[in-house]
């Protein structure tokens, strides 16, 4: 359980208060090119649609008026995963690998394919990272709340309560950072009484029993600040009259254009392949 | 009119430590061969006996959504990329909780603690199951590459093997770890009061 520290410091999940032109936008539009970038992140698996991404997310870093060493401060410290991710793909011969080999160790080698899959890796967490990192910069706790329900508000005609639904994912993103840093607290708590893990121990349910004084009380703070939560929410009469809200989304044809363009974005990115092949057959 | 003020923080609070475990090792108990147990379908379940299959669900598609973004971005084993499909990684997800919700409801309130046991442990197997199935029925091709089998059924022989050994084991952990967690909250609620408003409505 070492490297628990970075959780902390993770700057994903925080308001960075500032007058840009992307704080100005409706977070609708926001949701809508948070979603293109991950999608075309993580559907292609082509160089230039990665790349075209990672260069978009990186121009709302721009835009957003942030500087490129806040968000990817985390960066490095996620580093060490990053290279255990690689050092596996090392490690592991993919199925039907025939690309030339690069560098090989005794048994195991460095392939083509299998460098190109680590660049792709790194190039793919950073570009998510970035756009995680600038939309959650940019996007106040109530905007996010109030872009998503903009965007399901379509549902709400299906008889969903649509904005529950979106309290309820906006708190799980503020939450996250919270309970990374109980986590952490229990973990240290733990460790300096001089608990183990488990890791060592050759009887599978002392295994078991190792994970008990973790998971038991992280999940029990979590349920004490959720109950917290639902007090304070009552006690301002949450749920117990007709919803109104503190702001109205002004309706703009800008803000309609940004999103069916982040739609068309994401729908040529994702259907290149066929294009290409369209293309080269012509 | 019942509230849902507290199933949306419940829900909210679960779906975070979901993601927390999906992030952090505390998602996964170490195991032996390199192997390890997942426990990361906990809250779902326990988001299902708590607040009931409506939270539960919710629950399990941020779990579901967490699981597809960390497959596709960073896979540590040639089996995650599979995971990037939102057919193998979100939709049998969504099935957890009412599983979970529907053995627990059959106690009728009674015996809270082998409740909350049943409940961990068909949640879990659903879940393995589920997986399993919806990972053969969409890559059987590159599953029969990755465990050097040739036929259909030498296939479901293989899943069908994983799903006994790993999926009793994850089971088992999941009764004993949703068993303990249920009683020590409930436990803690009984001494602590629950809020007043939540109260009057039942």
């Amino acid at each position: 359980m070492k490297g628990l520290a970075f959780y902390s410091s993770v700057s994903i999940g925080r308001y960075v208060d500032a007058d840009s032109m992307l704080h100005r936008l409706p977070p609708a539009v926001k949701y809508a090119w948070l979603t293109a970038v991950i999608i075309t992140e993580t559907m292609s698996s082509s160089l230039w649609v990665l790349s075209a991404s990672a260069l978009l997310s990186l121009l709302f870093i721009r835009l957003a008026k942030l500087r490129c060493a806040y968000i990817f401060r985390d960066f490095f410290n996620i580093m060490p995963f990053l290279a255990v991710a690689a050092f596996f793909q090392v490690l592991i011969t993919w199925p039907g690998d025939t690309s030339f080999v690069i560098v090989s160790l005794w048994k195991f080698s460095l392939t083509a394919r299998e460098s190109l899959y680590i660049g792709l890796m790194v190039l793919r967490f950073a570009a998510i990272m970035a756009a995680v990192g600038v939309f959650t910069a940019v996007t106040s706790e109530g905007d996010s709340a109030r872009g998503l329900e903009d965007l399901l508000s379509p549902l709400a005609k299906l008889g969903c309560n649509v904005r529950a639904l979106a309290l309820t994912v906006a708190l799980a993103f503020r939450f996250i950072p919270i309970i990374a840093w109980e986590l952490e607290t229990i973990v240290k708590a733990q460790a300096s009484r001089g608990a183990d893990f488990g890791t060592g121990s050759k009887n599978p349910i002392r295994r078991i029993a190792a994970w008990f004084p973790l998971f038991v009380p992280v999940t029990i703070r979590a349920l004490e600040r959720a109950e917290l939560l639902a007090e304070a929410m009552e006690t301002r009469l949450y749920g117990s009259g007709p919803a109104t809200r503190y702001t109205e989304t002004p309706h703009t044809s800008c803000a309609a254009a940004l999103i069916v363009a982040a739609f068309l974005y994401t729908l040529l990115c994702t259907t290149l392949p066929l294009w290409s092949a369209y293309m080269f057959n012509l | 009119m019942k509230s849902n003020v507290r199933r949306i923080a419940v829900s909210g609070a679960l779906g975070a430590v979901s993601v927390v475990m999906a992030l952090t090792p505390l998602g996964y108990i170490p195991w032996f061969g390199g192997a390890a147990l997942t426990i990361m379908h906990i809250p779902v379940i326990a988001a299902a006996i708590l607040e009931g299959p409506v939270a539960g669900t919710l629950v399990g598609l941020i779990f579901g959504v967490t699981s597809m973004i960390k497959a596709a971005v960073a896979p540590v084993g040639p089996l995650d990329p599979l995971f990037a499909n939102p057919l193998v990684s979100v939709l049998p997800r969504l099935f957890i909780a009412l599983a979970a919700w529907g053995i627990y409801a059959l106690f009728r309130g009674k015996l809270q603690a082998a409740a909350a046991a049943c409940a961990g442990a068909i949640g879990s197997f659903v879940n393995t199951v589920l997986v399993l199935s919806a990972l053969a029925l969409t890559a059987s091709k590159q599953l029969s590459g990755a465990f050097k089998v040739d036929s259909a059924g030498g296939l479901v022989q293989v899943l069908a093997g994983l799903a006994v050994t790993n999926g009793l084991i994850e089971a088992a952990a999941a009764a004993v770890f949703t068993s303990a967690l249920i009683s020590a909250w409930r436990g803690i609620e009984k001494a602590h009061g629950r809020s007043r408003l939540a109260d009057d409505d039942k």
